[in-house]
């Protein structure tokens, strides 16, 4: 967690408004940081925004804080991924990789996006209803949610991780098209249930005509078609799938 | 990551924000990395990149471009911002011709990206698409907010250092170019388009009740 030197906070508060999370807030005469907020993604100590320099980092020293502290801070690389922010390639590169091929599609569900942070038992829930509805998990070699979670096939979260409040952290996996209708029902329900909020990212490959015909399984969902996107084109080499 | 993916915003809002990402495959094709970032930062200062950076060492908006350059390594991973769709093809149409072999991505509006596509010789391989945001909603902050915020998907940037900058604008402390670069310098990746967020804190700015102005 982050720590103010009560020695040398002024209390002038300039450190306030640079949380994402509202983690610190005004005490008597000095700053506090909340520790079931502060996601130790550390913007406050890396940008020095305190004039006396009275926030620095504080130790990192279980698993869990380490964990934490690297899907809140993407200058920070995942060691078994090798990617730094939350550690996920998705489909960025899905021409070299292939990990999502003709006939799957990808789902990244981005717990605690947009800046609103997530405990990690938000998570379980929503990996457990995916996971149900026959999505598949990336496992923790290439997603670093597969690291805390006690069964990649029913989404069952290490119960010491439940607790943790992260800035945000990825839900990754893939199924067959014919069951994505599914598992984006199951995310209709549970979106629902939460404290926090996901962005929602579907990753598909182009059908051998070259149309993106796997945007069908939204019909008859009540879900607009996306507007905008994050489109690979194709320049990886070797291609894992032409 | 889908740092790129989900940025809010109208279509108006949206029509001039384009990001670029460079990106190795782990264990296939990540060595040699530094000599071929070269290349992509040619190609982007050569097209008018307004913005662009290395999460390993930040961005052209924090840090001279020098030194991004001189800490170039394997672990690398650049990204940068475009405003014109012109510009991003041009800057496509070099990458391509390099042929480094390692992955680009296009972010942003999908009728945009497939004009560019066709423009530069390329087709779309993957789409990641946003289906925007589920769950309480109702918690998140307002969407001319959001609007900057999501600039920064890694949530470097926050609603209350958004809104102090809004402040500093009515109250005259600093123009709506100094607020945009002050906000962007806080992304480390380089993905945060400082020219856009600019125009949406004036919006904001002028938005605001004559009294508070």
């Amino acid at each position: 967690m982050v720590i103010v030197d009560q020695d040398l906070c002024t209390g002038c508060g300039t450190c306030i408004p640079y949380c994402s999370v509202k983690a610190i807030s005004m005490g008597d005469g000095f700053v506090r940081i909340d520790p079931r907020k502060c996601t130790d993604c550390f913007v406050c100590v890396r940008n020095k925004v305190c004039p006396v320099e009275a926030i620095s980092k504080g130790p990192l020293e279980t698993f869990y804080e380490q964990y934490r502290h690297l899907l809140s801070d993407p200058t920070e690389t995942t060691a078994d991924t090798g990617v730094p922010g939350r550690g996920t390639e998705e489909a960025k590169t899905n021409d070299v990789s292939g990990r999502v091929r003709r006939g799957e599609i990808g789902f990244a569900i981005d717990m605690g996006r947009p800046g609103m942070g997530v405990r990690m038992s938000d998570v379980e829930r929503v990996a457990r209803a995916v996971t149900a509805a026959g999505l598949v998990l990336e496992p923790g070699r290439v997603s670093p949610l597969g690291k805390v979670l006690a069964d990649l096939g029913t989404g069952e979260m290490q119960p010491g991780a439940r607790d943790l409040f992260v800035l945000s952290v990825i839900i990754e996996g893939k199924c067959p098209e014919a069951r994505a209708k599914g598992v984006l029902q199951a995310l209709q329900q549970v979106s629902g249930e939460i404290e926090s909020v996901f962005s929602l990212g579907l990753i598909m490959r182009p059908d051998r005509e070259g149309e993106f015909s796997g945007l069908n399984i939204l019909d008859g969902l009540d879900i607009p078609r996306p507007h905008r996107g994050k489109v690979n084109i194709g320049l990886g080499r070797p291609l894992a799938e032409p | 990551m889908t740092h790129t993916l989900h940025r809010s915003g109208d279509r108006e809002s949206l029509k001039n924000d384009f990001v670029w990402l460079m990106y190795q495959t782990k264990g296939i094709n990540d060595k040699d990395i530094a000599p071929k970032a070269r290349v992509f930062i040619e190609a982007a200062e050569a097209c008018n990149c307004i913005n662009w950076g290395d999460v390993k060492s930040g961005n052209v908006l924090d840090i001279p471009a020098d030194e991004i350059k001189a800490k170039l390594s394997d672990q690398s991973r650049l990204r940068g911002v475009f405003v014109s769709k012109e510009d991003v093809t041009q800057f496509v149409k070099r990458i391509k011709a390099a042929g480094l072999g390692i992955s680009v991505v296009i972010s942003g509006l999908l009728d945009q990206v497939q004009d560019i596509c066709d423009e530069a010789g390329v087709k779309p391989h993957t789409i990641n698409y946003s289906l925007g945001v589920w769950g309480n909603k109702a918690a998140l902050p307002g969407d001319d907010i959001l609007a900057v915020t999501t600039m920064c998907g890694h949530h470097q940037v926050s609603p209350g250092i958004v809104e102090k900058m809004v402040d500093d604008i009515v109250e005259q402390r600093a123009t709506p170019e100094q607020a945009g670069r002050e906000l962007g310098r806080l992304c480390p990746c380089g993905v945060f388009n400082h020219v856009r967020a600019a125009r949406e804190l004036d919006k904001m700015a002028k938005s605001r009740p004559e009294t508070t102005r």
